[in-house]
């Protein structure tokens, strides 16, 4: 009796093992099936038989929404192309799962690489972009990471910029003019005048320096001051063996003002509490952050949003006063081991989507892109932060984002790392400099 | 028989299948991978013992592990005490005490990212408004110091693990006998002495088992980690799981994450053995 049972039991399993196994199947047949009834059509009206089948992996959660209508779109007025889009979350996230994707064989067509780093990693799969018309559209430097003997391996998605991000409304109170604030003593006398009267405007402190967030310290923060040692460019940093930190000093003093102006302690503020609880309900006057955090400060407050904040360069003594920090924070690249239709197939949508008016109205009103190729019509950029970031940009006063093009994990594992214990007091200056040069020697060797 | 035999194989053939497909062989890929130069994608050459001496040499890596083990015995003492001071609270014959042990178990129920979050707002948040309010300068600050960041591990990880561990004292409490506890009282015991003389060494070998379990709990700790410091400040507080993912997912030396994942599994494997000879040689005491 207890033996039937047992063995029902594992029938039972072992048949809802095999249903599963079934469905999946059903699935992908009636898949294949919708494809065929697809593919027909096509035969008729074109007289083009192949469908194309082109998966797109892709890192940027925020707009996977309006990216997959982008693609729809492009698939009606394509009937022949067969997009399919993963969206995999932001940062080191996506770059794990990436090279897992990579290593079962299971290849995408159009991933997503950062910088040079990720270039000389993956350079076996990327195919050459400098065909496609979006390359040759690219603004000057965008392509600057992803440039090689000629070679265009990715193309930008957009530009991105950050600086201080001030509140106009206490800087008017306190009759603050932020265009003059790009030195220093300027920057020093604009934190002591709000600092003097934060009870009155109601403000916890000056400004938010979230130092658990290691990219804030040893990503932005420091590239201002180590860019300009590489000469803004992306590759002259890629190839450095050694770093000297020629601009230390001020390097020094901005985290120094930061850090003395803060709500404290640093060390537990992070994104989130700077930019959505301190930030956007007023609490603090400036944050160091870039155009991004616009759709935060917005779904907070949407009037404090459009008209209520604006983004200056941190100050720079010397050659790159009043410069703000832009680049590109990630590229397309297409997989040179795919066909050559799914790789005609991929550079024609990634042109279309930077190059044709659909796309372009997608990037500047969907995406909300600050966009890194010519021919966009800048008044329609969105919102007061990106405004700033391409005012700048268009000018030609920006300084590079040299963090894409140092050793692996250096800026954040390393230079973060040795910035928050010299704000604990647990290190000097002079020992995080140190530690930080042996560190690139070593990995540069 | 030989039908025995057959079906036998059947029913194990898909768990062994899915076993070796899963464990096996990623461990040995793995393995192997932890003596070559593998970047995630291609290993070109065999290193030998060359990530294993460099593992050795890492201060990141002894710091951790140096972690590791002062947060492991900070946890396993707290959580052992007050999972058994819980689990004689509600072995004793109050009301509410099912409620009780409900609630206690409750924290074990949720997940360890959840939990992580929830109390990294009470430390920074909760502790600082209090702090504030009382004018405890303790009390402000938490998890921005090497030190705060370690208590808040510990307290999180008592917090979560002693409801569990009070059950399995729960269940040796009640298999005490009751004549034995009677014989006490009438001999004049009083309750304390009840406790230590008459209890607490028939309790003793579930001690062996929470000791363990939370031994190996707090070795492979990491969402908790994760959620509450992400190893902040400075690094101070990066566990061993931790530190081998941020070597092989922020530094992408993945063979050298290897190499220190197998020591790790070589350290967690002692520990398991150890407790599986310890309980046997118990079992046959009893």
């Amino acid at each position: 009796m207890k033996r039937r049972v047992v063995l029902a039991l594992a029938g039972l399993i072992t048949f809802v093992f095999l249903m599963t196994g079934c469905a999946s199947d059903v699935v992908n047949e009636s898949n294949s099936s919708d494809n065929g009834g697809a593919n027909a059509g096509n035969t008729d009206s074109n007289g083009n038989a192949s469908n194309v089948e082109v998966d797109i992996y892709q890192f940027k959660v925020e707009f996977r929404d309006q990216f997959e209508e982008l693609i729809r779109l492009y698939m009606e007025e394509n009937e022949n192309v067969q997009f399919s889009v993963q969206t995999v979350g932001g940062g080191n996230d996506y770059a794990a799962s990436l090279k897992s994707q990579m290593a079962s064989g299971n290849e995408p067509v159009i991933f997503n690489i950062g910088g040079p780093t990720e270039l000389e990693e993956y350079r076996e799969y990327l195919t050459d972009l400098s065909d496609t018309n979006a390359a040759s559209l690219a603004l000057d430097g965008t392509l600057n990471g992803v440039e090689e003997n000629g070679a265009v391996y990715g193309l930008p998605f957009a530009q991105e910029g950050y600086g201080l991000i001030y509140n106009k409304e206490i800087f008017e109170q306190v009759g603050i003019d932020a265009t003059t604030l790009t030195t220093f003593e300027a920057l020093e006398e604009a934190f002591t005048k709000i600092d003097e009267k934060k009870d009155e405007l109601g403000l916890d402190a000056v400004l938010a320096l979230p130092a658990s967030e290691l990219w804030v310290l040893g990503n932005h923060l420091a590239n201002h001051y180590i860019a300009p040692e590489f000469d803004n460019n992306i590759l002259t940093a890629f190839e450095a063996d050694s770093i000297s930190f020629k601009y230390s000093d001020q390097m020094k003093r901005m985290l120094d003002i930061q850090n003395k102006y803060s709500v404290q302690p640093v060390l537990s503020l992070d994104y989130s509490m700077q930019v959505e609880q301190l930030f956007s309900t007023g609490k603090v006057a400036v944050i160091q952050q870039g155009n991004w955090i616009y759709p935060t400060v917005q779904q907070m407050d949407e009037n404090f949003a459009s008209n209520g904040i604006g983004m200056i360069p941190m100050p720079f003594e010397g050659e790159f006063e009043d410069h703000l920090p832009v680049g590109v924070p990630q590229y397309w690249v297409v997989n040179q081991n795919s066909s050559d239709e799914q790789i005609q197939a991929a550079k024609d949508f990634l042109d279309w989507m930077y190059t044709s008016d659909t796309g372009k109205d997608f990037v500047l009103d969907e995406f909300k892109f600050i966009p890194a190729y010519d021919g966009y019509d800048a008044d329609r950029i969105a919102d007061p932060l990106s405004q700033d970031v391409y005012k700048y940009s268009v000018a030609g006063q920006t300084i590079g984002w040299t963090f894409t093009a140092t050793p692996v994990g250096w800026n954040e594992d390393v230079l973060g790392t040795e910035f928050q214990k010299y704000l604990s007091d647990h290190t000097s200056w002079d020992e995080v400099l140190e530690a930080a040069k042996e560190n690139w020697e070593n990995s540069r060797q | 028989m030989r039908n025995k035999e057959i079906s036998f194989w059947l029913f194990v053939l898909p768990a062994l299948f899915a076993l070796t497909v899963v464990v096996f062989f990623p461990f040995f890929y793995g393995f192997y991978y932890s003596f070559t130069d593998w970047n995630g994608l291609t290993a070109t050459t065999f290193l030998g013992l060359e990530n294993y001496i460099a593992a050795f040499q890492d201060s990141r890596f002894k710091d951790s592990i140096e972690f590791t083990i002062k947060f492991a015995i900070a946890s396993i003492i707290l959580v052992n005490i007050l999972g058994l001071g819980l689990a004689v609270l509600v072995t004793q014959k109050i009301k509410i005490s099912n409620g009780l042990r409900t609630i206690f178990f409750m924290p074990n129920l949720i997940g360890g990212l959840i939990l992580g979050f929830i109390w990294q707002f009470i430390f920074i948040s909760g502790f600082d408004a209090v702090g504030r309010l009382l004018n405890l300068p303790f009390l402000q600050g938490w998890l921005s110091t090497p030190e705060t960041g370690f208590w808040g591990l510990v307290i999180l990880n008592v917090w979560q693990y002693a409801g569990y561990i009070m059950v399995i004292y729960i269940s040796y409490l009640q298999s005490v006998p009751e004549e034995l506890v009677e014989a006490a009282e009438i001999d004049g015991a009083n309750i304390f002495q009840r406790f230590w003389r008459v209890k607490f060494p028939l309790v003793a070998p579930a001690f062996t088992i929470s000791l363990f379990l939370t031994l190996s709990n707090a070795f492979k700790l990491y969402d908790q980690n994760l959620a509450l410091t992400n190893g902040g400040p400075f690094g101070s507080t990066e566990m061993l799981a931790m530190e081998i993912y941020k070597t092989a997912f922020f530094r992408y030396e993945m063979a050298y994450a290897q190499s220190k994942a197998v020591i790790f599994f070589i350290l967690v494997a002692v520990v398991a053995l150890t407790q599986v000879y310890v309980n046997k040689k118990r079992e046959v005491e009893l």
